[in-house]
């Protein structure tokens, strides 16, 4: 059933037309005149669905020229697409990428919340894919994964931020449960990824100077001021009147918090990170850290017309910098220096002072009325924890080594073990930030829930693999090491912070 | 090499500095300037804000430190060298800014990355302009 279902959708986003933003990718001429756009791929390669079980494909890593106005000349491209194909799995699929390099740094690929092996070729962060060099991943999507919206990107450390910053990234969907909920199957289906670019000015994608110009750098994160939906700007987005549109949204950002409101509608959350939540739950905006996903439904209530998706300024707690710079004055957002002196180009070159629109939400036709679910699907709660950690996040400027980013007081070391678990252990962590900047918290392989904030407990179970601390917080996750033994790692998933030292490893051992 | 504004660009020319107390990458901008033979007067200040608005320092270019030199503000991790050419040049300007905190910059040094970054010019009624560029 839900492969009939998987190839009527695939034929009707292809029918819809190459341009269209249902197929989550735009298609770039890989020899295009800026300027220009010259579309050389054909669209039936921007989805590529597992046939019979099995997916096999090859990403080819690569600078393509680019033709987003106002954005940067070149950008760096899966298979000339800014986002990468769409990748559409079934639970229990098995799963061949050959990637092939041919950037002028390491590359490697990150399936950024699939609960599969961490080492061998399957997740295997800790691969190095040089310059000309291919690399084969391989590996099963467990039969009972759930259902969500996932996302892969490079995660080489050294280049994994200016190579996330200049482009590169994809949205994979695994099917399952959640897709066969009756009104979640008769929504329309749009998958939205958000990536900010640099203004052309400031572009270089491969150049370590990538969205400086007036800005501000890696210390808070390089954003880019062009905001790209599927790699357009502001497109069209389509609902039935009646209807229901299901969003999968994706914060493809090195460094950008994504915070969408829609005018005239609610969002209704169906999942976050790691699949489905229990019961819908209605937002009036909804704030993505880089390298989150949220799944939500849209209902079609209003009569008709148009209407803006917009991104609503947010500020990333830099507005304490100046006067708490390094050692912990615990200066939140909002309090000590004021952020109107501290969010200049403090923050990052392309500072967001009002909302943007990055998409347009157009009545076409109508449809029965379609209830939103009132129950999705379980998510059982973890065990008790056998053991309690503490992850303190800062930085400030090290013997020897200048401004690094910490966990626990260190900077990332190659081949150092930081954090050693044992396979099937329920584990709780707090994360605490004692520094003055927001950073979200990503943890590989295994999705965990959010105890509490704070103290404060969580008020819906949610599986995540990201979850953001915000400084003066301690946030308790819960997480279970199942299935796979090996080497991993969590990190602030700013990937500039993440470049800096904020990463550690993890040895799940069996 | 004329003489008389050579000899006001080492240890006779005085610097002050505002900062907060707890900024480490400030004491190390500092500390960089003293190296190239500035005389560095530190003040430790609570309120920068008002500072920076009284040196009519463009928000946009703010850092996390402001200081004056022979007239001049400076915002930011601005090198000496820097300093220097805008004591030698003298143009119209009402000072020079660091946006922002560049990794690589004085005061700013990281084993791990450095960062471009643009020394601006700035005069009283918003004439942003490069000045120099450094690194990467």
């Amino acid at each position: 059933m839900a492969r009939v279902h998987l190839n009527r959708r695939s034929f009707l986003t292809l029918a819809a037309g190459a341009m269209s933003a249902t197929t989550g990718a735009v298609v770039l001429g890989r020899t295009g005149r800026p300027g220009g756009s010259r579309p050389l791929h054909a669209a039936e390669t921007t989805i590529r669905s597992s046939v019979g079980g099995f997916l096999d494909l090859d990403l080819i890593a690569e600078e393509t020229p680019a033709s987003i106005p106002g954005g940067p000349a070149q950008v760096l491209t899966y298979n000339g697409l800014l986002p990468g194909p769409l990748l559409e799995l079934n639970a229990g699929d098995a799963v061949r990428i050959r990637l092939l390099n041919r950037l002028d740094r390491t590359t490697n690929l990150h399936y950024h919340g699939l609960h599969v092996p961490p080492g061998g070729n399957a997740d295997n962060v800790f691969l190095s894919v040089a310059p000309g060099a291919t690399q084969i991943y391989e590996f099963t999507i467990p039969a009972n994964h759930p259902a969500g919206t996932f996302y892969y990107h490079p995660h080489h450390h050294g280049t994994v931020a200016d190579q996330v910053f200049g482009g590169l990234g994809g949205v994979l969907i695994v099917r399952g449960a959640l897709d066969r909920i009756p009104e979640v199957q008769a929504a329309e289906e749009q998958v939205l990824f958000l990536k900010d670019l640099p203004t052309q000015a400031n572009a270089s994608p491969t150049g370590m100077g990538m969205g400086m110009g007036m800005g501000m750098g890696m210390m808070l994160g390089r954003e880019g001021a062009v905001l790209t939906v599927n790699g357009q700007l502001n497109p069209a987005l389509s609902i039935p009147a009646g209807g229901l549109l299901r969003l999968r949204i994706v914060n493809g950002s090195n460094a950008r918090f994504w915070r969408l409101a829609l005018e005239g509608h609610s969002l209704h959350l169906i999942a976050t990170d790691g699949g489905a939540i229990e019961a819908p739950v209605e937002l009036e905006e909804l704030l993505l850290a880089p390298g989150q996903r949220a799944e939500v439904l849209v209902r079609g209530e209003q009569r008709g017309g148009r209407y803006r998706l917009l991104n609503l300024p947010y500020a990333r707690g830099a507005g304490g910098m100046m006067g708490g710079m390094g050692r912990g004055m615990g200066m939140g957002r909002g309090m000590g220096m004021g952020m109107g002196m501290g969010r200049g180009r403090m923050g990052s070159g392309s500072e967001q002072q009002a909302p943007v629109p990055i998409a347009t939400l157009n009545y076409v036709g109508s449809v029965t009325p379609l209830p939103l679910p009132e129950r999705l699907l379980t998510v059982e709660p973890l065990p008790a924890p056998v053991r309690n950690r503490r992850f303190v996040l800062n930085h400030g400027m090290a013997p020897g080594m200048g401004m690094v980013f910490l966990i626990n007081d260190r900077a990332y070391e190659h081949g150092r073990t930081d954090t050693s678990v044992l396979l099937g252990d329920t584990e709780d962590w707090d994360v605490v930030n004692t520094g003055v900047m927001d950073h979200p918290f990503h943890v590989h392989i295994n999705p965990f829930q959010v105890i509490s904030r704070n103290g404060t407990p969580e008020p819906y179970r949610a599986w995540k693999d990201v979850v953001l601390v915000p400084p003066g917080e301690t946030v308790r996750i819960r997480t279970r090491f199942d299935d796979f033994a090996g080497r991993t790692v969590y990190h602030c998933h700013i990937l500039d912070h993440e470049e800096l030292g904020m990463m550690g490893t993890l040895q799940i051992e069996a | 090499m004329a003489d008389g504004p050579v000899n006001n660009l080492s240890g006779d020319v005085l610097l002050s500095a505002y900062r907060s107390s707890t900024c480490g990458c400030c004491k190390g901008w500092l500390e960089h300037l003293k190296a190239a033979g500035f005389r560095v007067a530190d003040n430790v200040v609570e309120d920068l804000v008002a500072i920076k608005r009284t040196h009519r320092v463009p928000v946009d270019l703010s850092s996390c430190h402001t200081a004056t030199v022979a007239g001049y503000v400076i915002e930011g991790h601005v090198p000496a060298s820097a300093i220097r050419s805008l004591l030698r040049q003298r143009p119209a300007v009402a000072g020079l800014a660091v946006p922002g905190m560049p990794l690589g910059s004085p005061g700013m040094e990281s084993a791990l990355r450095g960062e471009a970054y643009t020394v601006f010019s700035f005069t009283g009624d918003g004439d942003v302009r490069s000045f120099q560029q450094f690194g990467a």
